[in-house]
């Protein structure tokens, strides 16, 4: 029975793959809570009405060849909120982020407002902080444990929980806490400019600047907190599209890794995903007050040099 | 003095209107609002318009009764900025000074060009987003003089009394102490802003340098004075509606012109065009 099935649905999937760097299925979202409170949880839901996870359920589908791969949407451009696909919970739904209780928002560095990209995450991959990595340049640097982290430039604002199929650009190698953390950077495959822009160099003739802008936002957003200014592998280059394919193909193995022995080691996350048959009912609040800090513009005094 | 607002129709639509009320009764945000909050100690109510890190052109309006607040249209569409990176919006709180005015009739002696016929524009750069029709009490700290399509478009650099670094601002020149990199880019917002619409970089005044406190209150006096000279009937009005609540001396005063302003209306925001999110990249911009 099994077997037909699968005979019939083949010849389908083969057409949906012809397409596949430009769709992704329609996915839904299903929310519970208030935005901006620690109750707020959006999970996936699958084409078929059951509950997935933006994690583990959502196809990485790279294709090298077409240079795309999906990207799950969790903060817009512009916005402040920390949300993330958590890596613990059952079905990893986007929450927000909390710090000592309290939900996250960025802080506002002088002259950027919030994320200055459409910020999400590459599906099935993982940066393994188990292993010391073997990749040039970043040897015997631990991942971050959550997965690969990318910057969608394309003119259109992304809301959270949106997949999108996005065009591989190149990467941008932070270390956050000492610990790896890649950049990839990426572009809608339906944004306007897509087919003009295929590598890092690109970037720089089509948006003058946000090169270093991005480099400068992720060295400096932590500061007002505190934290000393972020440090990046490379000296800060940004590394280039065959490299940065090879860094989300092996971080894929490590999620794939992570699905074997997650089973026999409790301290990994936990793997819970579609085809369990759940279904989450939507009970979406009105949301919360952002706080009004929130709305502050931290200037960062810059050393004369 | 507590000012409220009143809001008649959906935010993003032509019908959208911020009036200012005094004891819940509809006034001039234009010429009923005093220009000092209190003179002695140099502190003026600013009109906030725009919130900072938004795109929609909201002003003061010239022609309708009471002057509300309402965004402004370019060939019937609503008109909002564009994102010109590495901006979002405009990047203060901007707004306008009551009971000021830049008088077309009239050339400035350093700029050389007459004035746009709007109230005095302001920058407050304090760390709190204000909203639409707030009445803030500001500081001035200077000004620059932008010349918006060969007008003569003062811009005052103000922050609220009330933020943290209020105390320690005092002319211009901490604004840079404090805010470093602010001035360059409000120069670098205001002359590119315009260009995404196809129109040519502006010019600052004064290769672009912002003049200090002091400057800065001349400018405001002067507009100052332009305004009571129209409000008394002794300018071309150039088509600016006078009427006011609270001016009995003035032939357009009429005390009860807020009743005949619409009931307040809540109603929720009207989508944005998406096209509003685009960021413009200009070369050669920073």
């Amino acid at each position: 029975m099994i077997r037909s099935i699968n005979a019939v649905k083949a010849p389908l999937r083969r057409l949906l793959m012809t397409k596949s760097h430009l769709e992704v299925p329609s996915y839904g979202k299903v929310i519970q809570g208030s935005k901006y409170t620690p109750e707020y949880a959006q999970y996936l839901r699958l084409p078929n009405g059951e509950v997935g996870s933006f994690f583990h359920d959502v196809p990485l589908d790279l294709d090298r060849e077409q240079q795309t791969v999906n990207m799950v949407v969790e903060i817009s451009r512009w916005t402040n909120a920390k949300f993330e696909i958590s890596r613990n919970r059952p079905f990893n739904p986007i929450i927000q982020d909390q710090k000592n209780g309290k939900v996250r928002f960025v802080d506002n560095i002088f002259p950027s407002h919030g994320f200055i990209h459409n910020y999400g995450a590459i599906p099935q991959t993982w940066e393994d902080p188990t292993v010391e990595s073997s990749h040039e340049g970043v040897r015997g640097i631990k991942g971050d444990n959550d997965p690969l982290d990318c910057c969608e430039i394309g003119s259109s604002v992304l809301s959270m929980g949106d997949v999108k199929k996005v065009k591989i650009l190149g990467s941008l190698a932070l270390i956050d806490n000492g610990e790896l953390d890649w950049k990839v950077l990426v572009i809608d495959v339906n944004d306007p400019l897509a087919s003009k822009i295929n590598n890092i160099d690109d970037i720089e003739i089509h948006f003058p600047n946000l090169l270093e802008a991005t480099r400068n936002w992720f060295r400096d957003y932590k500061i007002p907190t505190g934290k000393p200014p972020n440090e990046f592998a490379f000296d800060g280059q940004y590394r280039g599209l065959t490299e940065t394919m090879n860094v989300i193909q092996e971080c894929h193995g490590s999620w794939r890794k992570l699905l074997r022995d997650s089973e026999t080691n409790d301290s990994l996350p936990q793997i819970v995903r579609a085809g369990s048959g759940v279904v989450i009912k939507p009970e979406e609040l009105p949301d919360a007050p952002v706080p009004k800090a929130v709305g502050t513009w931290h200037f960062i005094k810059k050393e004369k040099d | 003095m507590v000012y409220t607002t009143r809001q008649i129709g959906a935010k993003n639509t032509l019908d959208y209107k911020v009036y200012i009320e005094e004891n819940g009764k509809p006034i001039s945000s234009f010429h009923d609002i005093p220009l000092y909050a209190d003179e002695a100690n140099q502190i003026f109510n600013m009109v906030v318009e725009i919130p900072r890190w938004t795109n929609a052109k909201l002003e003061v309006s010239k022609e309708e009764t009471l002057n509300p607040i309402i965004q402004d249209t370019k060939k019937g569409k609503l008109r909002y900025v564009r994102n010109c990176f590495p901006h979002h919006g405009y990047i203060h709180n901007y707004g306008a000074f009551p009971q000021t005015w830049e008088d077309p009739n009239s050339i400035h002696p350093e700029t050389k060009a007459a004035g746009d016929n709007d109230p005095l524009d302001v920058l407050e750069i304090g760390e709190t987003i204000g909203y639409t029709g707030q009445v803030k009490q500001v500081k001035v700290l200077g000004v620059m003089a932008l010349l918006d399509e060969g007008e003569t478009d003062w811009k005052v650099i103000v922050i609220d009394i009330n933020d943290p670094l209020a105390p320690k601002l005092n002319d211009i020149e901490d604004v840079e102490k404090y805010f470093p990199g602010l001035l360059r880019a409000t120069n670098e917002w205001f002359r590119i802003y315009k260009i995404p619409d196809g129109k040519p970089e502006n010019q600052f005044a004064f290769s672009g340098e912002a003049k200090n406190k002091k400057y800065a209150l001349d400018v405001i006096r002067e507009c100052s004075d332009a305004w009571k000279n129209l409000i008394q009937g002794k300018s071309d009005v150039k088509g600016i509606e006078l009427t006011n609540t609270t001016l009995s001396g003035t032939s357009t005063y009429s005390p009860s012109a807020g009743s005949a302003v619409a009931a307040a209306e809540q109603k929720e925001d009207a989508p944005v065009d998406k096209s509003v999110d685009k960021w413009f990249f200009i070369s050669g911009s920073a």
